[in-house]
């Protein structure tokens, strides 16, 4: 702030001791000349008070328009140390919305701050008044510019516009569109849709191979309850249940690909009654021999592969 | 009884007694199939009966029906704030003669003849009425005017509305163990039973249509007996134990046994209770539907059929959850059926 020209000075008489508070008030303003239309007019106001005065910053002006032509953009305020006073710098930021048509001065309006001095008896404040002061502002163009044929001449020509370079938009795109396919794949395996739905597995068809294995088992009916318990595993796996005897017709009415093998699945179910609950295995193999029992499984495991 | 017929034609004879029970009973309760179902498995399982349920459900009905399709002596309380438990065994007042008298109360009136005692609103009672009621469901015995009463045909059903929580004393646990079963009572839903309940002048007086019940359909004195020989008639066998067992430890230890419920933690969901008497008289009931179903050996839709009015009172869930329970509950035997393997 160097540059600065003082543009106002006051300094206060020393006439009593109420005004002694308020010692200097100074407006500077880098130029007061060499303004347009639309410029934005900076300022400070330097105020020096005696050490323990604050600044009561709700008496400061309000950012806003002060006249239809001109506004007050921003307001800052530093206070500082000066010897055995205190200064406060209130940095003004003004803008013109004057259109001159000749060079002319223009009065920017002053304004009073308050300061206060709190002590234990009381507080004491004082005002400081900051002047109003001018600025000449210049105009934009000639008040009556050579005649030209064309009106449209009276304009400037449009400005040019660069060409922007769009390949690293598309990449960047292209990336974000990537990434958001992820983000959806990784929310599809979550959710567990589409390609990523748990396959079933082929429980018939895992009964129809330990069948076929413990065909060769030496020990018949042990055989004949292991078997019975393979194809009831395939039964509530398939169902995402225990099945039990009475519950054949739901299973039916929820897996209706087993429908035709009904009249089997009610033998199966009688016959592993038998085995496990009733008479035992012997009584259970006479009912459902083990190549009705096979046979089956095959139907059942070839009725699973269809589904 | 004729001596010459074997143990199995009687058990067949009984079988076809035990539906005309059922029938007579459903003829006056109408729409409570599976309630009238569950109270003939606990007759023949000897099991006290508490039934649960909305106000006017019919569950006095259900029991006043129950009593008379099975004869026998039978005396009623209703459950109130203030009854005492020798309100239940003797009745004091001043005769003609000036002089005070003593007499026996409800429980002892009937002396060992009694068969049903039937104690409404059992909630309504304090705690001290439960306790003596306690020892009568366990050991079916009393001591009052200085000797003890037996009564070995006894059953006590209790019923409970579930609608009320004021002035109501919740049964203790070691109580509610001691029922075989909890059922709960709900309004018919189709809409046959519901228009003959609500238009039919047969179902408006209860009196008429008890009278109207075919009095002592079974022998009650006989009934002990009977239930003797079905729990040693039926046969359980290795497969079902294990299934028993395995069942027992899911609804215990949810958490371990693979059961997940949604927002439930399962490792502290369950709490303990599922006592092994409470398993025994789940076998015990489970048997007697066998049997009713003509079977001779138990399966595992037997164990089914009994298993949430049986279990489902004596699983004490942690407090966090308690009041969910009616939800919980149900759920859970669900999972525990739909997880332990049958055979």
């Amino acid at each position: 702030m160097r540059g600065l020209i003082p543009v106002l000075v006051v300094f206060l008489a020393v006439s009593g001791a109420a005004e002694a508070q308020v010692r200097t008030v100074e407006v500077r303003a880098p130029r007061a000349f060499g303004y347009v239309l639309g410029d934005l007019v900076r300022a400070q106001a330097d105020i020096v008070v005696d050490a323990g005065f604050t600044l009561q910053r709700a008496s400061l002006p309000q950012a806003g328009p002060l006249a239809y032509w001109l506004d007050l953009r921003d307001l800052r305020v530093e206070e500082s140390v000066a010897g055995d006073a205190r200064r406060v710098r209130i940095f003004l930021t003004y803008q013109n919305f004057y259109a001159a048509l000749d060079a002319r001065a223009l009065e920017i309006p002053g304004f009073a701050v308050t300061f206060e001095s709190a002590s234990a008896h009381g507080a004491t404040t004082t005002t400081a008044q900051v002047p109003a002061w001018q600025f000449t502002i210049s105009p934009l163009r000639e008040v009556v510019p050579p005649a030209r044929e064309n009106p449209a001449d009276y304009m400037r020509p449009d400005g040019r516009v660069a060409a922007v370079d769009v390949q690293p938009l598309w990449w960047r795109a292209g990336g974000c569109a990537a990434l958001a396919l992820l983000a959806f794949g990784a929310l599809a395996r979550d959710r567990a849709w589409g390609p990523f739905r748990a396959r079933r597995g082929r429980p018939f068809g895992a009964a129809l191979a330990s069948l076929r294995r413990l065909a060769r088992s030496p020990d018949a009916d042990a055989a004949y309850g292991d078997a019975l318990r393979a194809l009831h595993r395939g039964l509530d796996a398939t169902d995402g249940r225990r099945v039990l005897a009475d519950d054949l017709p739901g299973f039916l009415a929820r897996h209706p690909a087993y429908r035709p093998d009904a009249a089997g699945l009610r033998d199966l179910l009688a016959a592993s009654r038998l085995a496990f609950f009733g008479p035992g295995p012997a009584a259970a193999r006479a009912a459902l021999p083990w190549p009705q029992l096979e046979a089956l499984a095959r139907r059942l495991a070839a009725a699973e592969r269809a589904a | 009884m004729n001596e010459t017929r074997s143990g199995d034609a009687m058990l067949t004879d009984w079988r076809e007694a035990a539906g005309r029970f059922e029938r007579a009973v459903g003829g006056a309760v109408v729409g409570q199939a599976r309630a009238i179902r569950l109270l003939t498995i606990a007759i023949f399982a000897r099991g006290h009966v508490l039934l649960e349920g909305d106000v006017g459900v019919g569950k006095t009905t259900l029991l006043r029906a129950v009593a008379r399709a099975l004869g026998g002596a039978y005396e009623r309380v209703e459950g109130t704030v203030d009854m005492m438990p020798t309100d239940l065994i003797y009745h004091t007042y001043l005769a003609e003669d000036g002089r005070p008298r003593v007499e026996p109360g409800p429980v002892l009136r009937r002396a060992e003849d009694l068969s049903i005692f039937f104690f409404n609103e059992i909630n309504r009672a304090r705690p001290q009425v439960h306790a003596l009621l306690l020892r009568l469901m366990a050991e079916r015995s009393l001591t009052a005017f200085n000797r003890e009463y037996h009564f070995p045909n006894l059953q006590v059903f209790a019923d409970r509305n579930r609608v009320e929580r004021e002035e109501t004393f919740e049964l203790p646990a070691a109580a509610r163990d001691r029922f075989l079963m909890e059922i709960g009572m709900e309004a018919p839903r189709d809409a046959e039973s519901r228009r003959a309940l609500v238009f039919d002048p047969r179902f408006h007086d209860t009196d008429t249509l008890i009278a109207g019940i075919d009095a002592e359909v079974l022998d009650h004195a006989a009934i002990p007996g009977i239930a003797r020989a079905i729990q040693h008639g039926i046969q359980a066998s290795p497969a079902i134990e294990t299934y028993v067992v395995g069942l027992w430890e899911a609804l215990v230890r949810p958490g371990s046994a693979g059961i997940r419920l949604p927002g439930i933690d399962m490792e502290a969901l369950v709490q303990g209770g599922a006592s092994p008497r409470g398993v025994a008289f789940l076998v015990r009931a489970a048997k007697v539907r066998a049997w009713l179903e003509g079977r001779e050996w138990l399966v595992p839709e037997d164990i089914r059929a009994v298993f949430p009015e049986v279990m489902a009172h004596r699983v004490f869930l942690e407090p966090v959850y308690e009041m969910r329970r009616a939800t919980l509950v149900p759920e859970l035997c669900r999972a525990v059926f739909d997880t332990v393997p049958a055979p």
